[in-house]
């Protein structure tokens, strides 16, 4: 009896003595890349004094063994699963081109690209545990952002504890942005300026708008869309009739759009995520609740909205921070956002999504910015974010003080009765012009 | 009535078993002078898990009520100290302080009337309002932040903050083993056990079963409230979907109920277990997407075989035999 | 009439019906078995796939899914209780509690594993449509969901009340050594009765499934009101879950008028008040023990 007693204690104390052995092991290779004999949990000196032994650590190898790492924790499964699929994508699409190329010029030599990817399960404290793992002990030399606010909130605190720089392509909530982190930057537009768009495609269509509605989901992210759109309604002069919020993950919202069915609004703006833009739509229709302009931030324009909804998806606009039809032309591995879907495409057999453009858009981000800094140096290459200004096949990569990129304009696409996506505003990217108005439920 | 494992750890074999805990805590108050980022927030996480275990073992291991609710008192602790440090500009240790109360408080305001309620009825009015508790964050705007949550200024300085909070974390657990110790060997302890094996004759032998339910939830209360004061300031950062989640209810009962609920050091090895294994199954054998599949097959597999937790095994009071682990299926099958 | 109140009072009535049938099979188990089954909502959720699944693959209308995901979740609910839960039956609730609940998280697990977290739904060419009165509109599909709720309700009573077996049941839940001296066989009713309760989970998820979108995770709510339903209605008849079903509603609809991002705890504090006045719940006893 004793034994077992004994045995069982033996092997929690060896448990205890195998992870200080690899805690031990982790931190003996990493201060033999760095010089000053840091004691561990310390990394953030990997990036900032010792960018010479990061860099010694990459070339001592000759060139074939220059390799830039990049690493990123994304949602691959549970709630954001989809989302995060396309954020790997993107990611991996972008790795894939520019190795093709031979990689990423680094001063006069050329680096290969290598990705290390994580699943963080949807979960923010699982995604902090990633990041700190891939900074301490696979030492990426650079972070990529998770999917959505939350996550992204988490780990740009854990990049900025160990100075690290992360360029996050999907997380648009401005508070990530409000806390004068200076390694942090997001190629996206920001929050507050989702919405803008439809509303100035409204007005085009239709001085005479008056009133608009405007439901949030119970979200950070969500909540800022919300409260951009307000502030910019008003300041065009439409009067808002509606404005509140919805549980999160809400399995019944006919209460809310009864009530503002009573309001009669002639815009009808929501912002949330894909899963209540379905469901507002499909209440909406019970409803008979019929706006002249019926748009969402996100949801309309991923590929899931149609074939949840099927005809009943016509006439809905929606934001997009980026479209296939954009027309723009750059000299970044893609060159054009029609390039890119060729290639996206080819690769996984579906029109690409806008989250996947920006995701590769941050890795690019990070190519022009380690070009110019012409090292790999966390301290040089977080300088020259800081200072980039360069069109890519997304649009503008620019960063404000904050490190968010408020130079981009979003673009707005609805849903034709062909059964596809147009872009409809801005004016000179549009392929199409709008339907307007929206075509009341009982008419169809 | 037996009480714990405790005069079992107390007995013969006590010099050479609590040596090799000993010598495990050593090791452990140590390892940050070794192990990488990733290992001290790991561990720390552990701590916190144990902490919240320590606490839930007061009121659902030696008292026997099932309470569901417990993340309240997390999310209470975090954003009581969030709110302390920000609106009332404390620095974070009179802050924690702010938030502990204000999670015992809440224990005791709900617990007075809760606590009536017996069994399944007492298990879901605790989830009832751990949830309705969250959701009042999350829209409460004004006060809590809303869903935007709350964010809190980083340690300083910076560099050590890996160390820091691992150590406060550290000190937490002990301080919580300390705490059942001292409250089991007296008199708060043999009215919480009474209450466990019969609320109705403990109350005819005079004991306050009110006051010794209500003290058992409002210790809880205090172990989780306190790892929540610490786990908001260590992510800079409370969010309610992240403070409130129900998970963390679950995996402090699924601690304590795999080291063994009602004994000391069961929910701090129950903790250990539980978040090792998780973590070398999704690090290191990539399980990945189907970890929780093999925590839900673990938590069934022991509460078929040994729903008494390990340390009846550890503390020598069953043999680990196949016939040991039948007896729960002999004594209650159809 | 007010537009605002009367759509309410059509809303409350039509998720009276939906919810009477999510309600009612948690309701049985709980009274029969004394188990709260936790992983309900899980079930729901299944039966709400297995109708997506027969509608997007092989263009199965969801209604005529019904049965199918019945029977599938049926089965499926009577392998657990006969081959699990039966081993544990009289151990303390935390034991049977975990268990359901680790079958929760194991199914959601699965579910999220091979059918994507994602929400999606069911579009048949008649979603949507409806008919009004003045101006409150009345989905056909939910209109139809209330009646087979109602019905497969009714159906049950029936069942309980003049089968051999409905009877075999009511007794087990009254006094199992009593019904086991009058040859009832325990083993085999109690896992009819869970298979019962599952099946109409499934049955709920069914018609779930053409109203509102569906995930893996979206069964946990399910469970909660559920709980709450029995908890307002009093556990052990089925009006009483009717009758907690739209006190549930109406809390539900019109606390979502006015506030419409505080939905559940409105309803949980109405349910622990309840439960702190009066713990048999509004319709009063207890009567399958």
């Amino acid at each position: 009896m004793k034994k077992k007693v004994g045995l069982l204690l033996v092997v929690i104390a060896i448990l205890a003595v195998l992870l200080s052995a690899c805690g031990g092991g982790q931190s003996a290779g990493q201060s033999a890349g760095q010089p000053a004999g840091n004691s561990s949990g310390n990394g953030q000196s990997a990036g900032t004094s010792s960018g010479g032994g990061q860099s010694a650590g990459t070339s001592s190898g000759g060139e074939e063994s220059c390799t830039v790492t990049f690493g990123a924790a994304v949602s691959l499964t549970g709630k954001y699963a989809k989302e995060g699929e396309y954020v790997s994508n993107g990611y991996n699409l972008y790795v894939e081109e520019i190795n093709k190329q031979g990689g990423i010029q680094v001063g006069d030599k050329k680096c290969k690209v290598a990705l290390k990817v994580y699943d963080d399960e949807s979960k923010a404290d699982r995604s902090a545990q990633l990041v700190e793992k891939l900074i301490t002990e696979d030492k990426v030399q650079f972070l990529l952002g998770p999917y959505g606010s939350g996550n992204t909130y988490a780990t740009t605190a854990i990049a900025e504890k160990y100075q690290v720089p992360m360029v996050e392509a999907n997380g648009a909530a401005t508070k990530i942005f409000n806390r004068g982190f200076k390694y942090s930057f997001a190629v996206l537009t920001p929050a507050p300026y989702y919405l803008r768009g439809i509303i100035d495609l409204a007005l085009d269509q239709d001085p005479n708008i008056k009133t608009v509605a405007i439901i949030a989901e119970n979200g950070a992210f969500a909540l800022e869309v919300a409260g951009g759109a307000k502030d910019y309604a008003e300041e065009k002069g439409l009067e808002v009739v509606y404005f509140d919020k919805y549980a999160k993950d809400a399995k019944d919202l006919s209460s809310l759009l009864t009530a503002i069915k009573a309001k009669n609004p002639d815009i009808l703006l929501g912002a949330g995520h894909l899963q209540d833009t379905l469901l507002i739509v499909k209440q909406a229709k019970d409803l008979n609740l019929s706006p002249k302009v019926f748009g969402f931030s996100v949801g309309p324009t991923s590929p899931e909205f149609r074939n949840a909804l099927g005809s009943d998806a016509d006439y809905v606009f929606g934001g997009a921070q980026w479209t296939p039809e954009l027309k723009i032309q750059s000299d970044d591995v893609f060159g054009t956002p029609q390039h890119f879907t060729e290639l996206y495409e080819a690769k996984y057999g579906e029109t690409p999504p806008y989250q996947a453009a920006e995701s590769a858009a941050a890795l690019i981000a990070y190519q022009k910015a380690i070009e110019a800094a012409g090292s790999l140096d966390r301290k040089a290459v977080r300088d020259a974010l800081a200072q980039l200004d360069y069109m890519s096949f997304y649009g503008k990569l620019k960063f404000n003080e904050q490190g968010m990129n408020i130079y981009k304009p979003m673009a707005v696409m609805q849903n034709f009765p062909d059964g596809k996506l147009y872009t409809v505003w801005p004016k000179d990217a549009a392929t199409k012009a709008p339907i307007y108005p929206f075509k009341p439920w009982d008419e169809r | 009535m037996k009480i714990l494992g405790l005069e079992k750890f107390f007995s013969g074999r006590k010099g050479w078993l609590w040596g090799l805990f000993g010598l495990f805590m050593l090791a452990l108050a140590v390892l940050p002078l070794f192990a990488s980022g990733f290992w001290l927030r790991t561990l720390t996480l552990i701590f916190l898990l144990a902490a919240m275990a320590e606490g839930w073992n007061y009121i659902g291991g030696y008292t026997g009520y099932a309470a569901f609710g417990n993340v309240a008192f997390f999310g209470i602790g975090a954003y009581g100290t969030a709110l302390a440090m920000l609106r009332l500009h404390f620095s974070f240790f009179p802050a924690l302080l702010v938030g502990v109360a204000a999670a015992m408080l809440f224990a005791i305001v709900i617990g007075l009337p809760v606590l009536r309620l017996k069994g399944h009825y007492f298990a879901i009015a605790t989830v009832a309002l751990a949830t309705a508790v969250g959701e009042v964050a999350d829209y409460w705007t004004d006060f809590t932040g809303g869903s935007a949550g709350l964010t809190l200024p980083f340690f300083d300085p910076i560099e050590y903050s890996g160390q820091f909070f691992y150590y406060i974390s550290f000190l937490l657990v002990i301080f919580g083993l300390w705490l059942t110790y001292f409250v089991m060997k007296g008199k708060m302890g043999y009215s919480w056990v009474a209450v466990r094996e019969d609320e109705d004759a403990a109350k005819m032998m005079g004991i306050n079963t009110t006051w010794a339910k209500v003290s058992a939830f409002a210790l809880s209360a205090l172990m989780a409230g306190a790892a929540g004061a610490i786990y908001g300031y260590w992510n800079t950062f409370v969010l309610p979907e992240e403070v409130f989640k129900i998970d963390y209810t679950l995996q402090m009962i699924l601690s304590t109920v795999l080291g063994g609920p009602g004994t000391i050091l069961g929910p701090f090895i129950g903790a250990f277990l539980y978040y090792i294994l998780i973590t070398l199954l999704v690090f290191f054998f990539h399980v990945g997407a189907f970890h929780e599949t093999i925590l839900g097959v673990i938590i069934i597999l022991v509460m078929v075989f040994t729903p008494q937790g390990l340390m009846d095994f550890l503390s020598g009071k069953k043999k680990l035999t196949l016939s040991s682990l039948l007896e729960n299926i002999r004594t209650h099958k159809v | 009439m007010n537009y605002e109140l009367g759509q309410g009072l059509v809303n409350v009535l039509l998720l009276t019906g939906t919810l009477t049938l999510v309600a009612v099979g948690f309701s049985i188990v709980w009274g029969i078995l004394n188990i709260i089954n936790i992983a309900h909502g899980a079930f729901i959720m299944v039966g709400a796939y297995v109708t997506y699944w027969l509608f997007t693959l092989w263009g199965i209308d969801p209604f005529l899914s019904i049965p199918i995901s019945m029977v599938l979740l049926f089965i499926v609910g009577y392998i657990v209780q006969r081959y699990l839960i039966n081993y544990v039956i009289r151990a303390p609730l935390l034991v049977t509690f975990l268990i359901t609940f680790a079958l929760e998280i194991v199914i959601i697990n699965l579910a999220t594993v091979f059918w994507k977290g994602d929400f999606r739904s069911v579009t048949t060419a008649y979603s949507g449509a409806g008919f009004s009165i003045g101006e409150i509109q009345i989905p056909y599909v939910r209109l139809a969901a209330f009646v087979i709720a109602l019905l497969l309700t009714g159906l049950l009573h029936v069942y309980m009340t003049y089968t051999k077996q409905g009877n075999a049941i009511r007794a087990t839940g009254m006094d199992v050594d009593a019904a086991r001296l009058q040859g009832v066989k325990i083993a085999h009713t109690y896992a009819l009765t869970f298979a019962l309760g599952t099946a109409l989970a499934g049955a709920a998820g069914s018609l779930i499934s053409v109203s509102f979108p569906i995930s893996p995770t979206m069964g946990g709510l399910y469970t909660l009101r559920a709980f709450v339903i029995c908890v307002l209605g009093g556990l052990g008849s089925i009006p009483a879950v009717i009758a907690g079903s739209l006190v549930f509603a109406f809390i539900e609809v019109f606390s979502g008028v006015y506030t419409p991002g505080l939905k559940e705890a409105i309803a949980l504090l109405v349910m622990v008040l309840v439960l702190i006045v009066r713990p048999t719940g509004i319709a009063g006893k207890a009567f399958y023990h």
